[in-house]
This record gives C-alpha cells, sequence and structure tokens, in this order.
C-alpha cells in the first residue's frame, strides 16, 4: 500500500487531532487525578456507609453523587486515575483512526469504480472475447424484413416450423414409453394413454399437431404458388419446400403404423399396396416398406426408425437449407 | 410496379426484434392451442382400435385422410386405360403429377403478372375443390 500525498494530508490531520483530543482528555483528568490524591483512594465501606446514610460526597471536591455526570466513574474513583481513560482512548482512538481511515479509503475506491455492468452483459462480452458471436449473431437478427412480410399469411410456414418442434418435443415424450414390437406396441399405446400422467394429453397434441402440420404445408404451399414466389431466382426454395411436404407425408405414414391396431395395419396394407403398384420398382418399394411381402413385426420396427430417426434428421436438414435460401433472396414482393 | 427497393429503411423492420416479436405472438397461441387440445386428450384420448390382425380385413380399410383422395383416384380408376393396367396408369400419373410439382418453377418461367396470378388462384381454388372433394367422399365411401 503506497500513500499519495492528499491521504498523507489526511491522515496528518485526523493524527493531530487525535492528539489534541487526547492531550485535552489528559489536562481534565490530571486535575481530576490530583484531586483524588488529595482525598484518598476508595474506601469502600466508606461509600456503602453514606449511601445508606442518604448522604453525599466521598470529598468536597467532587460535586455529589447525583450531579455528577459520570456516575460509573464518580463510584469506582477512576476519574482519580489518569491510565484507565488514557487507555481508553488509545484503543477506541486507534478503532476510530482505522474506521476513519477505511471510510477514506472506501469513498475513493468507490470513486474510481469500473462502470456498472449487469451479470448478462459480462457474459455476452466474456464468450464474446473468446468467438466473436456477438457481430455475425447481430447481422443475422438485425437483417431487415419487409413489411409486408408481416400479414397473416406470410406466417403459415413459420406454424409448420413451429408445429414441427411440437411434434419433436411430444415425439420424443412419445418415444420414452412406446415399445416398437407387435406383443408391444398396442399395450404402450394404452400404458400411455392410461398410466402415464398427461400421456393422453401428449399423444392428443401429437395426433393433431401432426394432422394441422400436412395443413399447414399445404396452406403455405398454395400461397406460395398463388404469389408467384416459386418463380426464378427462387426455383429451389420450391423444390426444397416440396420435398419438405413429401417428408411430412412420410412422417405421417409411418407414424400411422405405430399403434399397431387395426386401423394401422389396414391403412399401412393399403397404402403399401399403392406405392407396390408403381411399376418396374413397384416390389422393391413394397419389400423395403415391408420388410417382406407383408405388413408385419419387421415393418413396425423400419417404420419407427424412419418415424423417429431418418425422416426427422432428413426434414431438419431439409429445413435449414430452405431457411438459408429463403434468408439469402429474402421473401418476394407480392404483385 | 413500384420503384421501391424492399430493404429501404421505412419499408423493412428488423428481424429482430419486430419480427421476432410478431413469431412470437404465434408460437404463442399455437402454444394455447396445443395445451387446449391436451385438456381435450385428457377428457377424451385419441384411443385405440382392436389390435393389429392380419387375418381379420376389417370392412372398411382406409389409409390417412391426406392419402385418401390418391386412394379414391386408384380404387376408381377403370381396370384397363389406353390398354395399360388402370391401377399402374393411376399411380405413374400421380408420380407424373408430383414430379410436374416439383420442378414446376423451370416451367413456368414467364414474368410474373396480375393475370397470371388470377389463373394461379383459380387453379388452385379448382386443385383444392377437387382435393377436398376426393377427400370427403373416401371419407365417407
Amino acid at each position: 500500500m503506497t500513500l499519495r500525498k492528499r491521504q498523507l494530508v489526511w491522515l496528518g490531520l485526523v493524527v493531530a487531532g487525535g492528539l489534541v483530543l487526547l492531550s485535552a482528555a489528559a489536562a481534565v483528568h490530571g486535575r481530576a487525578a490530583a484531586a483524588a490524591q488529595v482525598n484518598g483512594p476508595l474506601d469502600w465501606a466508606q461509600v456503602e456507609a453514606a449511601r445508606d446514610a442518604g448522604q453525599p460526597a466521598l470529598s468536597a471536591d467532587l460535586p455529589p453523587a447525583q450531579l455528577d455526570p459520570c456516575l460509573h466513574c464518580h463510584i469506582s474513583g477512576e476519574n482519580a486515575n489518569l491510565w484507565t481513560p488514557l487507555a481508553r482512548w488509545a484503543v477506541f482512538g486507534t478503532f476510530g483512526l482505522v474506521f476513519v481511515f477505511g471510510v477514506y479509503r472506501s469513498a475513493s475506491v468507490w470513486n474510481q469504480r469500473k462502470p456498472w455492468k449487469s451479470l448478462t452483459a459480462r457474459t455476452v462480452e466474456w464468450v464474446d472475447e473468446r468467438y466473436q458471436v456477438s457481430e455475425p449473431l447481430s447481422k443475422i437478427l438485425k437483417k431487415p424484413v419487409p413489411k409486408f412480410a408481416l400479414r397473416w399469411w406470410y406466417c403459415l410456414g413459420g406454424i409448420t416450423a413451429f408445429l414441427f418442434v411440437v411434434q419433436g418435443i411430444t415425439g420424443i415424450m412419445l418415444a420414452f414409453y412406446y415399445k416398437p414390437t407387435a406383443a408391444e406396441a398396442y399395450t404402450s399405446i394404452q400404458f400411455i394413454e392410461n398410466e402415464v400422467r398427461f400421456g393422453a394429453a401428449i399423444r392428443m397434441i401429437h395426433h393433431w399437431a401432426a394432422n394441422g402440420m400436412i395443413v399447414m404445408c399445404i396452406a403455405h404451399m398454395l400461397r406460395v404458388f398463388i404469389m408467384g414466389a416459386f418463380k426464378a431466382p427462387r426455383e429451389l426454395n420450391w423444390v426444397s419446400g416440396v420435398l419438405l411436404l413429401l417428408l411430412t407425408l412420410l412422417f405421417g405414414f409411418t407414424g400411422y403404423l405405430l399403434p399397431w391396431d387395426q386401423r394401422a395395419y389396414w391403412a399401412t396394407t393399403v397404402a403399401t399396396d399403392i406405392a407396390g403398384s408403381v411399376p418396374a420398382i413397384g416390389s422393391l418399394i413394397l419389400v423395403f416398406l415391408r420388410v417382406g411381402w407383408d405388413v408385419s413385426e419387421a415393418t413396425l420396427g423400419r417404420f419407427y426408425v424412419l418415424h423417429i430417426i431418418v425422416t426427422p434428421l432428413l426434414t431438419v436438414a431439409f429445413m435449414l437449407v430452405h431457411f438459408m435460401m429463403i434468408r439469402k433472396l429474402g421473401i418476394k414482393k407480392p404483385l | 410496379m413500384t420503384t421501391t427497393h424492399p430493404e429501404q429503411e421505412n419499408d423493412s423492420v428488423p428481424f429482430y426484434p419486430d419480427h421476432v416479436k410478431t413469431e412470437f405472438y404465434v408460437v404463442v397461441a399455437i402454444l394455447v392451442l396445443a395445451f387446449i387440445v391436451g385438456g381435450l386428450g385428457l377428457l377424451s384420448p385419441v384411443g385405440l382400435q382392436d389390435p393389429a390382425d392380419s387375418l381379420n380385413t376389417p370392412l372398411h380399410v382406409k389409409p390417412e385422410w391426406y392419402f385418401l383422395a390418391l386412394y379414391q383416384l386408384l380404387k376408381y380408376i377403370p381396370p384397363q386405360v389406353l390398354g395399360i393396367d388402370g391401377t399402374i396408369f393411376g399411380v405413374v400419373t400421380i408420380a407424373l403429377a408430383f414430379v410436374v410439382v416439383v420442378i414446376w418453377p423451370f416451367l413456368d418461367k414467364k414474368e410474373d403478372s396480375k393475370k397470371a396470378m388470377l389463373v394461379r388462384v383459380v387453379a388452385s381454388i379448382v386443385g383444392m375443390i377437387i382435393l377436398v372433394a376426393l377427400t370427403i367422399w373416401g371419407e365417407v365411401s
């Protein structure tokens, strides 16, 4: 710790003030002590006798007990002694000096403090120092969006994307309990609906959000088609969008079998039959989808993997491409 | 056509927070809807039919509603079209139609106009009516 000149001046003043107070106190108590010398040391028997007799005064030099401003000093005879108050001054005075110095230091530290920053701001700064993310991120976030894109029919694609998120979350929740085997698929759905807390609600949301996603896909596509937003240079936006519709239908197609009830089984049977009637490669598609000639437990396993791994990965990839292309080319200005 | 540039200051809002805020409201609305649907699910669950049985074909076999239109088309196509098996003809036609939808931007390359948009509106409406009609027909039949 180094003391600067200004601080030294203050310290000097405080010490000098302390010394003045100390010498004043010594002078006062010196007088009292001199008086005590005359009267001799305190005799407790005499004090008590005087108190019992209701008589004042141990000595003519001191004021009567009732009038003495320091009754404690009066009784203990402290005012006849210099060292007790001197020691008190030395101890409390030192603490006082330390306290005053502390206040001074605190004030100067407060004056020299860094400007206050929230924890969030400091965290952002910390990350940004290391990875320089704020500049590209703000570029992404500050990208101007034309005002006409705030009309409601421009949010159909966004709704589709969010419904996909809903499907992801509720789908993971269902997958915790679902068992993709012929023996257990049906009962695990029953378990989800009857035993799992909110299982019926989650399945209901998954069911209806799936239908909603297909409806929203088609609505979004119609909007794009009608407004001519597929036209050059946005051809590939359209192509990736149609492929996303196809993936959504594949989601519905593979998910429909999973409850493994009569409706699921026979819907899958007729749907794969249609796929099987494609010329030349029909049988190949049929066998690939059914893993054999009939819908069986193997079909269930295949559809499950297609439903929860393959299609979601492809969808996420195509969605990212779709979004990046939209970002790059912007939203088409309506006619 | 106006000559204003879409990125012009007074013509656009920043993606964040303006546009994100709008999208956020949409998301909240969907979430509320989802919770309502979930609540209804607690009252009356989606439910299940009888367990799958490959030996017992139900009376009315139907695919999912979004395949019903295609299914209906294939069901009522004549057994022989132009000397080709009807189902194969139908499937190939549908596949070709899908390919046309995919590559549509490469076919429709003309400068866009109000008239073309009107044609597209009519085409969309007609297409949707056919699709919905086929779906309903498939559902009730």
